[in-house]
């Protein structure tokens, strides 16, 4: 009788346990699926990448749910976009619509985006991504890239009126300094130590800058083109060490914090900062000047590039054309990218409530911010140079890491120039 | 009924630990194979298609000197990081079981940093040498002084300091434990026969806790050779990549340079090393283990 009662309390306790080792796991998996929100109904699912609009969007999505009828959820990561969307592919529940870089639409377009070639938006913006002859990335707003410089802090030093027209090439750029320095402001210039911002965004001027980068980066990688001696890389990088010289942390270069780098900016210390119009989001924090703009990054090429951004659009949405995403869906989708493109109060959503530069032609909002003002006044003006958006994915890391000791003083021009050289050796360019 | 039939065990084994078994299986063992199945497709990790490329990125993982460099680092961090956090573990707890007033209390405030997530602490102990020590720095040597992270050899520096702090405390419970266990009466014999406190130290408790040290060691060791989030938060590779350790430059090539396969193939080598290295370890820790 004992053996018995002792032999079933053994396998209810060992019933419990394994209960219990299910339990936790279940509730994971559980709570995995319902978010997933894709299947089945007309609801959709957004996967925005943006992190400064992510609260806006969750607004506007539950409006919009609650005006159409069409449920509509919004999420955010701030992994790498191709990480996070490869886990969402791999267990068959993919967003609906998913913002991502340009490079990711050329890198997935073919398998998983959905052709919208005949969508009205179409016919107004020339910064949608088309590859081979089909419309797939909708973009999301322009972005663009130059010298942010505050007006405010450089009359402060100068009591002059500060034209930023007047700045064309390195030598105009080093003067304006000297006078800043004269009137007291001790290093007039702040240098983002970031990766993406030194290799990503100032390194690919040097190729964007050229009339065709695809031929010269092909000319790196095949040693027909030596770096050190190409004109417009020497002219960047006079630039840019007139830039580097003027750092306010010059000394410590590479701990220089973005956000402290910012503030300085806004708040009148610096006069100049290399960034794009996003760096809006983070000057808006502190107790900006009035008046701030962007301008070109001024060079001695004397080619006019020295008039341009740098810039296109940025942030594109694809709509999944996958099974797992109903036909219903897929239109209730497009709907939302039309409503976001030619609707007013999408349009209001994009320029008022966001803070971006509208990408469409029709969307004539008026700017709030003033780096998005100076961006859209050089868009209007067709005054962009196109983003390369075909860099591979290992470029901002890998020559950023190069850049770095450049702004660090650890190696000279010539050092620069053979590590790119050698990165571009190993390098193959995205597909477009 | 008959104890050691086939059919007996294996309904015990299934009673005790078959769930266990399964969910083991289901999200170790499976996901480990098809993870060597990877390592032979040339996938980025989102395509629908997994080409098959044999050994081709082995053969580029050994060709790949960025991860052989991030691997020697990974070394070299371990090494320093293991020898101080057992040190360092070691004397705390030899403090804490001291007898000293409030050890309890001790006891609580060592293991503390470990109860904080990797990520977190990596964003405080940024803070502290970014602002905190530069900030003192300024202040005694005046004008603009570099922060440690802006080193190459500042920033190793500061990931084995991190790491000691974060691991010490944790080690510091299994010494105690090893402490506990070697039984007074010995070292009072040993005592009564003459040994000074140092000498009954080394002769007899060391050698009686050589469990203790093996599994540290053994701990210590593995988690250095996988080091992530400590490394993701506060050096994020910087500066120039020279903080990269082997966890993220394998997490780089996958995820963020979309190369999938050769990520997997350098992933696993990572994890033959770390056995390599810690099985070894524990062998010979083990071999000259004696029982009280």
């Amino acid at each position: 009788m004992m053996k018995h009662f002792r032999k079933a309390a053994a396998a209810a306790l060992a019933a419990v346990l394994a209960a219990g080792l299910l339990a936790g796991c279940g509730g994971g998996s559980a709570s995995g699926g319902s978010d997933g929100g894709s299947e089945g109904g007309a609801g959709i699912t957004i996967f925005n990448s943006k992190m400064e609009i992510q609260d806006k969007l969750e607004e506007k999505a539950a409006e919009y749910s609650e005006e159409k009828g069409v449920p509509v959820e919004v999420y955010y990561s701030s992994d790498t976009v191709a990480a996070h969307l490869a886990t969402r592919y791999s267990s068959n529940e993919p967003y609906t619509i998913s913002m991502v870089d340009a490079k990711d639409v050329y890198a997935l377009a073919a398998e998983h985006a959905l052709d919208l070639s005949d969508q009205d938006w179409v016919a107004n913006t020339t910064q949608a991504i088309t590859i081979d002859g089909k419309t797939y990335g909708f973009p999301v707003c322009v972005e663009a890239r130059g010298i942010i410089y505050n007006a405010d802090a450089i009359k402060n030093a100068t009591g002059k009126d500060f034209d930023p027209a007047s700045i064309k090439t390195t030598d105009d750029f080093k003067a304006i300094i000297e006078e800043c320095k004269k009137g007291g402001m001790e290093s007039p210039v702040g240098v983002m130590k970031e990766d993406w911002s030194l290799a990503g965004h100032f390194l690919a001027e040097v190729y964007e800058q050229h009339d065709d980068p695809d031929a010269f980066i092909a000319g790196v990688k095949d040693g027909s083109i030596k770096l050190i001696e190409d004109q417009k890389f020497n002219d960047m990088m006079d630039t840019f060490d007139v830039l580097r010289d003027n750092n306010y942390a010059k000394d410590a270069a590479i701990s220089a914090e973005r956000e402290v780098t910012e503030q300085k900016l806004a708040e009148g210390e610096i006069a100049f900062m290399f960034g794009g119009n996003w760096d809006w989001s983070v000057i808006n924090a502190y107790d900006y000047s009035e008046n701030m703009g962007m301008m070109p990054v001024p060079n001695n090429s004397g080619d006019g590039t020295n008039e341009k951004l740098v810039g296109g659009g940025s942030k594109y949405f694809f709509i999944d054309s996958s099974e797992n995403t109903s036909a219903e869906q897929q239109q209730a989708a497009k709907d939302f990218l039309n409503w976001l493109a030619n609707d007013e109060e999408g349009q209001s959503f994009v320029v008022n409530d966001c803070a971006l530069v509208p990408a469409f032609s029709n969307n004539t909002l008026e700017v709030t911010d003033p780096l998005g003002k100076s961006v859209k006044a050089y868009a209007d003006a067709g005054a962009l140079i196109g983003n390369y958006n075909y860099l591979p994915d290992d470029h901002y890391s890998v020559v950023g890491a190069s850049m770095q000791k450049y702004l660090a003083g650890e190696i000279d021009r010539a050092g620069l120039a053979d590590e790119i050289t050698s990165y571009w050796a190993g390098a193959e360019v995205g597909a477009h | 009924m008959k104890r050691n039939t086939m059919s007996y065990k294996v309904q015990q084994f299934l009673m005790f630990a078959g769930a266990a078994s399964v969910l083991f299986l289901a999200v170790v063992i499976i996901p480990f194979i098809y993870g060597i199945y990877l390592t032979l497709t040339s996938w980025d990790g989102i395509a629908k298609t997994k080409p098959f490329v044999g050994l081709a990125n082995y053969v580029e993982a050994f060709k790949d000197v960025a991860y052989w460099q991030a691997l020697g680092r990974t070394a070299i961090y371990s090494f320093f990081a293991v020898i101080l956090i057992n040190i360092v573990a070691f004397a705390l707890a030899y403090l804490v079981t001291s007898g000293i007033k409030g050890q309890n209390f001790f006891r609580a405030g060592f293991f503390v940093p470990n109860l904080i997530g990797g990520i977190v602490l990596g964003y405080v102990w940024k803070f502290v040498f970014n602002r905190a020590f530069v900030a003192i720095g300024n202040a005694i040597a005046g004008g603009n002084v570099p922060s440690l992270l802006s080193t190459t050899s500042g920033a190793m520096f500061c990931l084995i300091l991190v790491s000691v702090w974060q691991f010490a405390g944790y080690m510091m419970l299994i010494y105690v434990a090893g402490f506990m266990s070697v039984s007074d009466t010995l070292k009072e014999a040993a005592m009564i026969d003459g040994c000074t406190p140092t000498q009954a130290m080394f002769n007899v408790t060391i050698p009686l806790m050589r469990a203790s040290f093996v599994q540290c060691i053994f701990l210590s060791i593995t988690r250095c050779f996988v080091i992530y989030d400590v490394n993701l938060s506060l050096t994020k590779g910087e500066p120039f990549n020279t903080s990269v350790m082997a966890a993220m430059h394998v997490y780089n090539t996958a995820f963020t340079y979309k190369k999938y396969g050769l990520g997997q193939a350098e992933a696993l080598i990572l994890f033959a090393v770390c056995a390599i290295v810690g099985v070894t370890q524990v062998y010979i820790g083990k071999k000259g283990e004696v029982a009280a």
